[in-house]
């Protein structure tokens, strides 16, 4: 893989500019959020649910709080979750399909059909049941969603790692000796690495949504606030049926235009591993 | 005899660049006319834009004129409409695809397929006379016909292929064109596949027009031979005569390429150099790079004249009494290997 | 032959299932216990304790536990909702006919008219039809489907109060008969539909937008053109068939985001099936009923993983052959 090729992809194709801009936008404000949210994003005051105006930006929350600063300060809870879940599961996911695809046999039978179990089984009631019996916290959401999203990668690093074994550089190296561990670091590695990282960029994608989902049942983290305990509270206060547009729209746009964002950067990749892709699109 | 089909100045052009350069000929009803030259000398372009049905992005232009028996007017295909090409194609010429192993709808029996073209261009024929006739199509192309109940997937390549023959004829065509008929199958099967093709036209009085880049196949099937290089028609006449003297240095080389079984010369020598890029010929004749007796003549644009009796060649040269037998080195500027 | 390979996909379907089993009670006795449960009953003396832990038979080794726990899900007992005291079953078996409903309208309008416009976009591939229907896709695919769910409310239910915005019928109505409760009842179906709809539609239409791409490439279309077939007619009876095999196969990857898409849409408006029974569980910290909510959202899936295969089966002659 070369770097270059795939620079000139996300820079020359409006999809991969997009994104680009997109991350960079999202990083910046949940960087820095907290330092230019105009308000106390968790502030009441009596002014509730107003519409947007010149002092509030976005209008107020049932609360009376600033919705446009709890926008910008919701911002780093869901790239935060969204990272460092997929982080979780890319390892997850590397681990098990390498495991199951360079050894093969019962080691490949038996992760192969955990792979097979978690792909099947519906995730958000999945994710529902491990993130009601731990109690609600910002590492609970981590992990519940990695360990929750690791199969498809699992599978796909399998299914390459099948195909990389077979091969002459692998087989020499093995006919002359090299340990398994050897193989792995020098050969496999990295030709899934590519791979990997374009089924990561679209789980974050995947695990953002999952964090507001999440959050948005109630399952969030309760000190913190995020874009998808933004929806909750509005969803609960009856802002909905209040008209209060301002207070339901930012949240879910943000969430939308993020996750497109990632999305469009993971399918640059995922087209710049895969061309046949590119000739569908 | 009388005439079926007359081809003139047929152009294809794929941005503006020519596929198919001004091609003229003609056929007579239940004549066999083979379509020789390399891969990528329009012999399939050509075919298809006989039926009007080349991909998008390909614009073709010329006359093309069939008279088919017992149709009063002329059918005029290139001022045809789509729809009205719709009636044409099947009914009065159809193809055997190239490759026909994808030819086949996989989730369709074979009958349905075939009874399929029958109602739609003989919308009055009643189901039992169709079920019949597809009887009688894979009975004639040498198939049992409970094979029709069968799909694509389950027929060997050699099936598929006679499948393919049985579709073509489905509509008793005047004219039936076979792009290549043979080349997916295996030496035994591609000899039974020629002989059918060559008993179902006796039998059936059907023009055929057998486009091949194997010179043997069409030596056994046609009667007349045209030879495509660049897009163009570079030499035509009766099969016994160009096979004996050819008057292109092509189709002579072509000739010459062709492995000889018991024969003297040995192994066959292949041409040198490697087909034109499609659409931005040398200018001239699209040959000369390639032609180890070109001089700069050559460089000036050779016309289709007749050179002996009912033989025509695009050569400068042509006729030629006979071929030097010193192959000038100079020209031979890239050997392929 | 064709018999083992349908043999083949139940026997796998059957182990899944199994195992959802064994970790949904495994799983509900490490991390949720129900001794610490009831020791958090306020009054609740060790006596009492002990008598209830017998009494549900945590007194047994585990081993035995999980075997009175698979009799007690094959008989249906899935245990008593902590909230209502009422059987868990009765609470799912109330819900489910409410899911169904939701999610098989969505899923049906979400199939055909999905396929309707990959159907309409491969065959006018890069026109402005084709770009429209492919970001209207991808936004659907990005945005979460409670939110659009939430904006159908604001839009339909009290801006332009068309549709009600909650509830499986109006509360309180005493109806003249069916045809009148049905309308209603229809009436309340429409928003959260929609919102179920459009959660699906982007993936349905992209799976047979790039079935029909690459079915339109292939040599037999080709041919049936060349046959004189009209072209609508090539692509409805020849393309379409073909490229509906794929969209099976992949649309049951969707099964787990339908269940999903019902758990949040539900709960968004009111609608008195398995999902808004699983929010209430959620809140109530309600053990039993996320248990069998999950073993039931599971079983779901997994059964329509194996109609999804049997469809398959029936629609592509290949396999039946192998």
């Amino acid at each position: 893989m070369s770097e270059r090729g795939a620079l000139k992809l996300l820079v020359n194709t409006w999809r991969g500019r997009f994104g680009l801009a997109v991350l960079a936008i999202s990083t910046f404000v949940a960087i820095f959020g907290t330092l230019i949210a105009p308000y106390n994003p968790e502030a009441s005051s009596l002014d509730v649910l107003q519409a947007p105006s010149f002092s509030h930006l976005l209008g107020t929350t049932e609360n009376g709080a600033d919705v446009f600063s709890q926008l910008l300060v919701g911002t780093r809870v869901s790239m935060l979750v969204g990272f460092a879940a997929a982080l979780i599961s890319a390892v997850l996911g590397s681990l098990v399909g390498i495991a199951s695809g360079y050894f093969g046999g019962w080691t490949d039978r038996i992760l192969d059909s955990m792979e097979n179990w978690f792909l099947v089984i519906p995730t958000l009631p999945l994710m529902i049941v491990l993130a009601r019996l731990l109690n609600p916290s910002l590492t609970v959401l981590i992990v519940v969603i990695g360990l929750t999203s690791w199969a498809g990668t699992g599978r796909i690093v399998r299914s390459q790692v099948l195909t990389l074994r077979e091969r002459a550089f692998v087989e020499r190296a093995r006919a002359l000796g090299a340990s398994d561990t050897y193989i792995i670091r020098t050969h496999i590695l990295p030709n899934t690495l590519p791979l990997i990282f374009a089924n990561t960029v679209l789980i974050i994608a995947v695990a953002i949504l999952s964090e507001a989902a999440l959050s948005f049942l109630g399952l969030g983290d309760p000190t913190r606030i995020s874009w998808g305990t933004m929806l909750e509270n509005a969803f609960q206060s009856g802002a909905p049926s209040a008209g209060a547009w301002w207070y339901v729209i930012p949240p879910g746009l943000a969430i939308t235009i993020l996750v497109l964002g990632v999305s469009l950067l993971g399918f640059v990749f995922e087209e710049y591993i895969n061309p046949r892709l590119r000739e569908q699109s | 005899m009388s005439r079926l089909l007359e081809v003139s100045g047929l152009r294809v052009e794929h941005r503006g660049r020519p596929i198919v350069d001004g091609v003229d000929f003609t056929l007579e009803r239940g004549e066999a006319l083979g379509l020789a030259g390399e891969s990528g000398c329009g012999k399939t372009t050509t075919a298809l834009a006989l039926m009007k049905i080349l991909p998008a992005g390909l614009k073709q232009a010329g006359g093309i004129i069939l008279r088919p028996p017992g149709v009063e007017e002329q059918i005029n295909i290139d001022r045809r409409t789509e729809a009205g090409m719709q009636v044409v194609r099947w009914r009065h010429i159809s193809l055997v695809f190239q490759g026909a192993m994808n030819s086949l709808d996989p989730v369709q029996h074979i009958d349905t397929q075939i009874a399929e073209v029958i109602r739609l261009h003989e919308p009055g024929v009643g189901s039992k006379e169709v079920s019949a006739r597809i009887g009688e199509l894979l009975t004639t192309v040498g198939l049992t016909p409970a094979l029709g109940r069968r799909y694509a997937h389950q027929l060997s390549g050699g099936q598929r292929q006679r499948v393919m023959i049985a579709l073509a004829l489905a509509c008793r065509p005047s004219l039936v064109i076979a792009d290549e008929p043979t080349t997916a199958l295996d030496v035994v099967m591609q000899a039974q596949v020629l002989q059918l093709l060559e008993r179902l036209r006796e039998q059936l009085g059907l023009a055929l027009i057998l486009i091949s880049h194997d010179l043997g196949v069409l030596a056994e099937t046609c009667e007349r031979i045209a030879v495509m290089y660049a897009g163009k028609i570079v030499e035509t006449g009766p099969v016994g005569t160009v096979f004996a003297a050819p008057q292109h240095p092509y189709t002579k080389r072509l000739l010459d390429s062709l492995p000889v079984i018991g024969g003297t010369r040995g192994l066959a020598t292949p041409i040198p150099g490697g087909p034109p890029d499609p659409g931005n010929p040398p200018d001239g004749c699209a040959f000369h790079p390639r032609c180890p007796y070109s001089t700069d003549r050559c460089l000036g644009d050779p016309a289709l004249r007749e050179v002996a009796p009912k033989q025509s060649a695009a050569c400068h040269f042509a006729p030629w009494a006979e071929w030097p037998t010193v192959v000038p080195a100079a020209s031979a500027v890239e050997v392929d290997g | 032959m064709s018999g083992r390979w349908l043999a083949g996909k139940v026997a796998a379907a059957v182990l899944t299932l199994v195992f959802v089993i064994i970790f949904n009670f495994f799983l509900f006795r490490v991390m949720g216990d129900p001794t610490t449960q009831l020791a958090r009953l306020p009054r609740a003396t060790p006596q009492e304790i002990v008598k209830l832990r017998a009494q549900y038979g945590l007194d047994k080794p585990l081993i035995g536990q999980f075997i009175d726990n698979v009799g007690d899900t094959a008989r249906l007992d899935l245990g008593v909702s902590q909230r209502s005291r009422e059987q868990v079953w009765d609470e799912i078996k109330a819900a489910l006919p409410w899911t169904l409903l939701l999610v098989g309208t969505g899923t049906l309008i979400a199939t055909l008219l999905g396929s309707w416009m990959g159907v309409v976009a491969a065959t006018r591939r890069g026109q402005r039809t084709d770009n429209g229907f492919l970001g209207f896709s991808l936004f659907t695919y990005a945005s979460p489907e409670y939110w659009i769910g939430i904006i159908l409310i604001l839009v339909f239910a009290v801006w332009l109060p068309i549709f009600p915005s909650g509830l499986q019928e109006t509360p309180g109505v005493v109806f003249s008969g069916f045809p009148a409760q049905a309308l209603d009842v229809a009436k309340h179906l429409v928003l959260p539909a929609t919102a179920m709809t459009l959660m699906l539609l982007g993936q349905y239409f992209l799976i047979m937008r790039s079935s029909m791409v690459d079915v339109l490439t292939e040599d037999f279309i080709a041919v049936k053109r060349a046959t004189g077939l009209p072209w609508g007619r090539v692509v409805r009876r020849h393309a379409v068939p073909n490229a509906l095999l794929p969209l099976v196969t992949l649309s049951a990857i969707q099964f787990g985001a339908v269940v999903g898409g019902a758990i949040t849409i539900e709960t968004i408006f009111s609608w008195p099936g398995l999902g808004e029974l699983t929010f209430q569980a959620i809140n109530d910290k309600d053990y039993p009923v996320l248990q069998g909510t999950f073993l039931i959202f599971s079983f779901g899936v997994i059964l329509a993983n194996l109609a999804a295969d049997c469809l398959y089966f029936a629609l592509d002659p290949r396999v039946q052959s192998k």
